[in-house]
């Protein structure tokens, strides 16, 4: 690997811009709403289940509006911060307090997480939590988008922190090298080449990146949840946070060329289908050919 | 090989006036095979069965015959050209459309042939004679006196100056290709496995610096609490073929604990984080000891560092000492100080190379 | 089949006739063709195992060749182009090797489907390898006079593994260069000389910028090469000392019973080269394998986690993953824990395969000529030998995959790792065990059933009040009832609809359901074998047809 020139590598105009996103990375920045690339078959269904899952657990009350919701603005106002409080009061407090202070062996203190943690905890469904342990897997959210936001915005308001980050969020086409190089350097040592992620120690798991979004994957480098390290703009800037992005969704959005991906794990699903497709098949062969007809 | 024949094997003038069938016969009869039973599928001729029977194999020969068809169409007229998301992914059809009709081409090929054998061929059975038997007591004393015979012409036995120095030229024969193929292919390792590209270099007084893949260098504020980075020496010019950042043994995880996590630094490298006393930024050698895989799977709230190829792992709080799997050694220390940049900002720089060899273990490693 | 013609003149007046005479006036050859193809072959559907490698070796000879016409086995440095087809690795320093590997793979015109048919075909080459030896250990088909070719099997299979895994190294990809590292760690770990060996291979420090070139030169000429040449004499032998088979009428130790070589067998083993290659084919479409650009370019730096080698090197990677912490030093020198995984086990593991048929030899002082093969559960020491072997095999290729597992089954991966520490000191023996008692009870019930008889499922109550299960006897009875059939090394009918197979000297044929001989076969064999056998096994035969007439 050479030295990878940042500048130079957001400089070029693609050579194939298939989507036409290319062209939006320098317009100016505007409130994040889901991802501008929004087509597969894949991410829909995806979307569905999240619907799907809001509905269970929220009774279909607002629950409507999880998945399509677009809203305009969130400029962080007192209204929201408000809202956001009234929330926490009814959903946070009891495991992180009434000041965000923490509550001894049930949850840590939100002071200084900001609102980036909170957006990638909450939206990812991980709190609230449904039980303390090692590792809190992804379940459907609980609450919606603003909410999210809201909540965000009234952690963010009283201890400061990282907070939700502004603007385009993915990557022009052109990036996708830097921002391959990047995952395979900083990323896939845990979630894998292809982000279909690994245990670590003792029952912990790096998670699969397959139902992350754009933003969920920015706070979450920014916030470091978990055991996951904490990736700070100074470190990973945000034009190449964004090339990461953009080279995660593109992996999960391409179509594999060669026939089924047989799960993109490798050689042990390899393994499995030769074992039970390939010398499964011969074997019938054999026993097939080896019987004389009557 | 013996002869199989049982003596009174028909002449060419009587195996003239037999038929095919019964000449062939004769012939596996003379090579030991007797054919015990054979039998036409069909008797009679041209009943349906037989038409039937012809019919299945000429369709697995025709359905094989179409395949490679559609094999040929296929491969000139799909598009296989890999695109992005967002666009048809048609070409994600093309090598599943060839491998399904080349499977469907040479399974085809390959029942008709099978079934052509089951359903149409006679069938039959056949015992062949094994001739297991050992040499003949007669074949065995002669060949024992040829060789015998042959040893005292050469008159080796005797001759002992020959034989000797005919062992050495062989030995001379045997070694000399021996040293010329491996002798050019040896390298001597030296101290090469002890050192990395952090070791000390005069271009550079104030200690390596420490920099990203892209040459970017580390400074202190670019880590969070729980943050990691991979950082190599900063030695952009190529020394045996590689630089800083491409060098396999120099790659570097820099870590930046979270407030409230104390390492417990192993002897004599008490000061080799930054800062100095109660170190906040730590450096350990990527590389695995055990077998060499990068080990960065790093958990920040626990402190445990994973190795993905043989799941060795290491505590980061205890000096990266090895507490489960297969490892042995504890990750070796880089000692790092910072410096000030032209731009008044600190940088990391590393003030010497590792104290132990990096990497996977070597009989020379103390 | 009939012939045309009654009297035939020696001037041949064909086209095939006249090609015959010209090549028998030059070669003299009628007399050795005609014996090799009136050969015969016994056919039994275990006998094809071998047939797969040997199948699948063609095909990765032809599917090798054409990718050497693409592939550029250097390690210089290049850029991914700008327009390059595969978009995200646009501006990327790779290596000439992989970036040969993607334009086989998205710029060469059914150049993909080439790669995965190589790289199914060696995956099928190895799993054949290793089911046909599973076969010929569980047959004794390694007995006297076939330890030789015994040997060379074996030395296919440790060349096979070296050749698949230079082949898979030679993308220069993330994965395959993460396996090199390790590769190199294992050299490394060899005492004394480990340090010398690996510059040897390397040509310096890792990676260097000779691997590749050198693995590439190994694996399309040297190793097949030399594994063409080990195939060779493999069947060389086999039809030098005639195949084995197993016990049944018409065959002895004396002779092979089966089809001659032309047509019948020809046929069929030529139909099955095609479907070996449809089925690899199959894969090859259908299944994608070894995506390197979802993988990168190899660079020492990064990692991904999930790194598994080939099937057929996972054991070995299990071993390696299990093996505790255990380092030895020496004064100023270290015997490091990689060494008695990597290097000793499989040292070990060879040594003791390649010596098991003198082994087993001394033990039973056997020292007989064997042609007829036995059943695994008439020698239940080895059978069971065979087990636990391959628990032991199959604990160390599943924890090959344990962090898989542990991420699929969510199990800790501390859990799998002790786990398999365990069951590799726990499975083998069990395996022992288990299999010598299943073995004994095949044996007891084949006993059982020739002395009493088929169960009928007819009860009968005795005038005394008690309930007895109606048996068929498969052949004569003495006075008291009981079979007078002894065990003949053959399969026992232990249904009723399977009698008349219990002929001490019949075999069954067909493995789902027993296939009756057609009543001309049947009177051929009868023909023949009542001229080998004793006046008593005549009568038993003749009972036991009159019960399936």
């Amino acid at each position: 690997m050479k030295d990878i020139d940042v500048e130079g590598e957001f400089g070029f105009e693609p050579a194939v811009s298939a989507t036409g996103a290319a062209d939006e990375a320098g317009a100016a920045p505007k409130k994040v709403r889901g991802p501008k690339r929004r087509s597969g078959l894949r991410r829909r269904i995806g979307a569905t289940v999240i619907l799907f899952g809001a509905l269970a657990s929220m009774g279909g009350a607002y629950a409507a509006f999880a998945a399509t919701s677009g809203a305009a603005d969130t400029g962080k106002s007192a209204q929201n911060i408000a809202a956001g409080q009234e929330l926490f009061q009814v959903s946070c407090v009891t495991c992180h307090g009434a000041n965000l202070e923490g509550v001894t062996g049930q949850g840590p203190s939100l002071i200084g997480v900001g609102g980036a943690s909170v957006y990638f905890q909450v939206s990812t469904g991980r709190m609230p939590a449904s039980q303390q342990g090692a590792y809190e897997a992804r379940k459907p959210a609980k609450f919606n988008e603003q909410q999210t936001e809201n909540l965000a915005a009234y952690v963010q308001s009283v201890g400061g922190g990282p907070d939700i980050p502004m603007g385009n969020l993915r990557g022009t086409d052109a990036s996708l090298g830097t921002g391959g190089e990047l995952f395979r350097l900083n990323c896939a040592a845990c979630h894998g080449a292809t982000g279909k992620g690994a245990p670590l120690s003792a029952g912990k798991v790096a998670p699969s990146l397959n139902d992350a979004t754009d933003l969920e994957i920015y706070t979450a480098m920014l916030s470091g949840p978990e055991n996951m390290p904490v990736f700070s703009d100074n470190q990973i800037t945000p034009a190449e946070k964004q090339s990461i992005i953009a080279y995660i969704q593109t992996l999960k959005a391409s179509a594999d060329p060669g026939g089924s991906g047989i799960g993109r794990i490798g050689p042990v699903s390899e393994a499995i289908v030769l074992w039970v497709g390939g010398v499964g098949a011969l074997m019938m062969a054999i026993l097939w050919i080896g019987v004389r007809s009557e | 090989m013996t002869v199989h024949g049982t003596g009174d094997e028909p002449s060419a003038e009587e195996l003239r006036a037999m038929t095919h069938e019964e000449a062939m016969i004769a012939g596996s009869e003379a090579d030991g095979v007797h054919i015990v039973h054979r039998r036409d599928r069909f008797p009679i001729r041209g009943t349906k069965a037989e038409k039937r029977a012809e019919r299945g194999v000429a369709l697995a020969f025709l359905i094989s015959a179409l395949s490679g068809l559609g094999f040929i169409v296929a491969f000139i007229a799909l598009p296989f050209h890999w695109h992005l998301p967002g666009t048809p992914q048609t070409f994600r059809f093309y090598t599943p459309a060839l491998g399904g009709l080349l499977a469907l081409m040479l399974v085809f090929l390959g029942v008709g042939l099978v079934l052509w054998a089951k359903w149409l061929m006679p069938e039959e059975e056949a015992i062949q004679d094994r001739h297991d038997d050992p040499s003949t007591e007669e074949d065995k004393l002669m060949t024992e006196a040829t060789l015998v015979v042959g040893l005292q012409d050469t008159g080796l036995p005797r001759r002992s100056l020959i034989l000797r120095t005919l062992g050495l030229a062989g030995g001379a024969m045997a070694t000399v290709p021996l040293v010329a193929l491996v002798g050019g292919m040896i390298k001597k390792p030296g101290s090469q496995l002890f050192h990395t590209l952090f070791r000390p270099n005069s271009k550079f007084p104030n200690g390596i610096p420490i920099v990203y893949s892209d040459f970017r260098r580390v400074s202190p504020d670019d880590l969070e609490p729980g943050g990691i980075a991979t950082v190599f020496p900063g030695i952009r010019e190529e020394v045996n073929g590689v630089n800083g950042v491409t060098d396999a043994s120099s790659p570097t995880l820099l870590i930046r604990l979270r407030p409230g996590q104390k390492v417990k630094p192993r002897k004599g490298q008490g000061g080799f984080g930054w800062p100095h006393t109660n170190p906040e930024y730590i450096a350990f050698s990527k590389i695995c000891t055990h077998a060499g895989c990068p080990a960065s799977l790093y958990e920040q709230q626990t402190g445990r560092l994973l190795c993905p190829c043989h799941q060795s792992q290491f505590q980061v709080l205890e000096d990266a000492k090895p507490v489960f799997g297969p490892a042995t050694r504890s990750l070796p220390k880089l000692p790092i100080d910072i410096e000030l940049g032209e731009d008044g900002r600190q940088y990391f720089v590393a003030t010497s190379d590792f104290k132990e060899a990096i990497g996977p273990a070597f009989w020379e490693r103390p | 089949m009939t012939s045309t013609q009654a009297r035939r003149s020696d001037e041949p007046r064909t086209a095939q006739g006249k090609a015959g005479k010209f090549l028998d006036e030059r070669l003299n050859m009628a007399g050795p063709i005609r014996k090799q193809l009136n050969k015969v072959f016994p056919d039994h559907w275990s006998f094809m195992m071998g047939e797969i490698a040997l199948y699948s070796f063609i095909i990765l000879l032809l599917t090798g060749t054409y990718l050497t016409f693409f592939f550029d086995p250097s390690m210089a440095e290049t850029v991914y182009p700008k327009n390059g087809t595969y978009v995200p690795m646009r501006g990327v320093t790779m290596s000439q090797a992989y970036k040969t590997t993607l334009d086989i793979s998205f710029d060469v015109r059914g150049g993909l489907i080439i790669r995965q048919i190589h790289h199914w075909a060696a995956l099928i080459f190895l799993a054949a390898m290793l089911i046909h030896m599973c076969r010929v250990f569980f047959t004794g088909a390694f007995r006297k006079p076939r330890e030789l070719n015994w040997l060379i099997g074996l030395s296919l299979i440790a060349l096979g593994i070296i050749e698949g895994f230079a082949g898979y190294s030679l993308p220069d990809d993330l994965l395959s260069g993460t396996g090199l590292r390790i590769a190199d760690a294992i050299m490394l770990s060899i005492p004394v000389i480990g340090t010398w060996v690996s510059f040897l291979i390397f040509g310096g420090p890792f990676p260097g910028d000779v691997i590749i070139g050198r693995f590439y030169i190994a694996h399309v000429l040297l190793i097949p090469a030399i594994l063409a040449a080990l195939i060779g004499a493999h069947l060389a032998l086999v039809v030098r000392q005639k195949h084995t088979q197993f016990p049944g009428r018409g065959r002895t130790e004396d002779t092979v019973s089966g089809e001659r070589v032309y047509p019948l067998y020809a046929a069929k083993a030529g139909g099955f080269f095609f479907i070996v290659f449809g089925v690899t084919a199959a894969l090859g479409g259908l299944a994608q394998i070894n995506p390197v650009w979802l993988f990168g370019p190899y660079t020492p730096s990064q990692v991904s986690s999930g790194s598994q080698p080939d099937w057929y090197m996972m054991f070995l990677d299990g071993s390696t993953r299990l093996f505790p912490s255990w380092e030895i030093r020496l004064f100023h020198y270290t015997l490091p824990p990689l060494f008695w995984p990597t290097v000793v086990l499989p040292g070990i593991l060879f040594t003791l395969a390649g010596a098991y048929p003198f082994i087993e030899a001394k033990m039973t002082k056997d020292k007989a000529k064997h042609h007829l093969l036995q059943r695994p559960r008439d020698v239940p020491v080895r059978t069971s030998l065979g087990v636990m072997a391959l628990m032991f095999y199959l604990v160390l290729f599943l924890s090959g995959g344990n962090d898989i597992i542990a991420k699929a089954f969510d199990i800790s991966l501390n859990a799998m790792t002790w786990g398999g520490r365990i069951a590799l000191l726990v499975l083998p023996p069990l395996g022992y065990l288990v299999a010598y008692r299943i073995c004994l009870g095949l044996q007891r019930h084949d006993r059982e059933v020739l002395e009493h008889g088929v169960e009928t499922g007819i009860i009968r109550v005795l005038p005394t009040g008690e309930f007895i299960e109606v048996h068929q006897p498969i052949g004569p009875t003495d006075e008291h009832g009981h079979g007078l059939l002894t065990y003949a090394g053959t399969p026992v009918p232990k249904r009723m609809n399977q009698l008349g197979a219990a002929s001490p000297l019949k075999h069954i044929r067909g493995f789902f359901y027993p296939v009756k001989e057609k009543p001309e076969i049947q009177a051929a064999l009868d023909e023949l074998e009542s001229a080998e056998r004793s006046p008593e096994a005549t009568s038993a035969d003749e009972s036991t047809r009159q019960l399936t007439d």
